[in-house]
């Protein structure tokens, strides 16, 4: 069973050439191959990750610009409202001060007419009282 | 091969002699060779080779079929290395302990899954090369000489202090330990692989259909593990070598 001979030493030195060959043809090509591969996927990531970064960067400033557009654009319709009521104020007061002054026109109107049918009723009164006056004397 | 029951024990042991002992000698210059073993390993280099070289034809950045398969191995064999080595000192040992794990690996899987026995050999026959000890001791050396080689070239003559390095009570144990360590990789190799090739022989010839399938199966697991265990110990050897015990940085 322990029967050593020549076949000890000649299989060390066919391992030996088996790990050379294994070497050149499997570990160094395959593990070649392996490197490559992780370090292309390490850079394309890497890029990826920029790309994203970058993009994430882009969407932030479009996010701030909506923001300030939003911004401008309220106070837009702000000053547009109260321009606007501005206007409309003014307008009102104007109509309201036109309105007043027909009132007051319609009023001096008014109390001419009253006064001149006053007048014209005082004298009316007094023919009235000289006529009432003139039958009861007439009368007695 | 019907046998009275009385005659099991006796014929387990002639058996056992007989599948062991025989070898089928080549003279090469005066020194014997074991031919079984050696025709059973060109078979796995030839078959590691072919598999390299066929999955290498055409790499691609997006793997498929043998390249895929082959890649997996490679990364399977790094993570082993580098568990063992650690992220820093692991590259340069990755084709040394993969080609252990590999050779040993297909070496045990092919004893347990080729039908060997249909070829007939003069002497001897063919099986798996790990269950011959000139293949473990020679494999075993080899790690010996390469955990030596790292801590000569990672350390120069300092290498030593580690013999002496807690304390030199312990000296005769350190040099101890660099007899055992081969010592143990070889035996527990051959005799886990031998051990499996013999049960599962007495099995098949004492039952030839279906009983044999489960203790197969165990064998194929343990063979999985052996190569396993001998390329991590390997490994684990190496880091020793390289990392001393007082002057690491970790």
């Amino acid at each position: 069973m322990f029967d050593f001979d020549a076949t000890l030493p000649l299989m060390a030195i066919q391992f030996l050439v088996l790990v050379v060959l294994l070497d050149k043809l499997f570990y160094t090509p395959f593990g070649k191959t392996l490197d490559d591969r992780s370090e292309y996927v390490r850079s394309r990531r890497l890029t990826a990750q920029e790309r994203l970064d970058s993009s994430k960067k882009l969407a932030e400033q479009y996010e701030a610009e909506l923001v300030d557009v939003r911004k401008q654009g309220q106070s837009i319709v702000a000053t547009a409202q109260a321009e606007a009521q501005q206007v409309a104020s003014a307008e009102i007061a104007e109509a309201q001060q036109a309105a007043q002054r027909q009132r007051e026109a319609a009023q001096q109107e008014i109390d001419k007419q009253k006064q001149s049918a006053m007048a014209a009723l005082d004298g009316q009164v007094d023919q009235l009282s000289n006529q009432i006056v003139e039958k009861l004397l007439t009368a007695a | 091969m019907m046998m009275p029951n009385s005659l099991i024990f006796s014929n387990f042991l002639s058996l056992a002699e007989l599948e062991v002992g025989r070898h089928f000698y080549w003279d090469l210059g005066g020194f014997s060779l074991h031919g079984q073993v050696f025709l059973t390993s060109w078979f796995v280099i030839g078959l590691l080779v072919i598999a390299t070289v066929l999955a290498g034809r055409d790499r691609k950045q997006i793997p498929t079929g043998l390249q895929n398969f082959m890649e997996y191995v490679l990364e399977f064999i790094r993570n082993l290395a580098k568990n063992q080595l650690g992220e820093k000192e692991y590259r340069p040992w990755v084709p040394f302990i993969g080609t252990l794990f590999l050779f040993i690996f297909v070496s045990n899987w092919s004893g347990a899954l080729i039908p060997w026995k249909f070829i007939e050999l003069p002497e001897g026959e063919l099986a798996a090369p790990t269950g011959d000890i000139n293949t473990t001791v020679a494999l075993a050396l080899l790690v010996s000489l390469a955990y030596f080689y790292a801590g000569f070239k990672k350390r120069g003559l300092g290498y030593f202090s580690k013999y002496v390095e807690p304390t030199p009570i312990l000296l005769p144990i350190a040099i101890l330990e660099d007899f055992t360590k081969p010592l143990s990789l070889s035996f527990r190799l051959f005799g886990n692989i031998l051990a499996d090739e013999l049960v599962v022989a007495v099995l098949v010839l004492l039952v030839p259909l279906f009983i044999p399938i489960p203790v197969m199966m165990l064998g194929l697991f343990t063979s999985a593990i052996q190569a396993l265990v001998f390329a991590t110990l390997a490994g684990a050897y190496i880091h020793e070598a390289l990392e001393g015990h007082g002057d690491d940085d970790h």
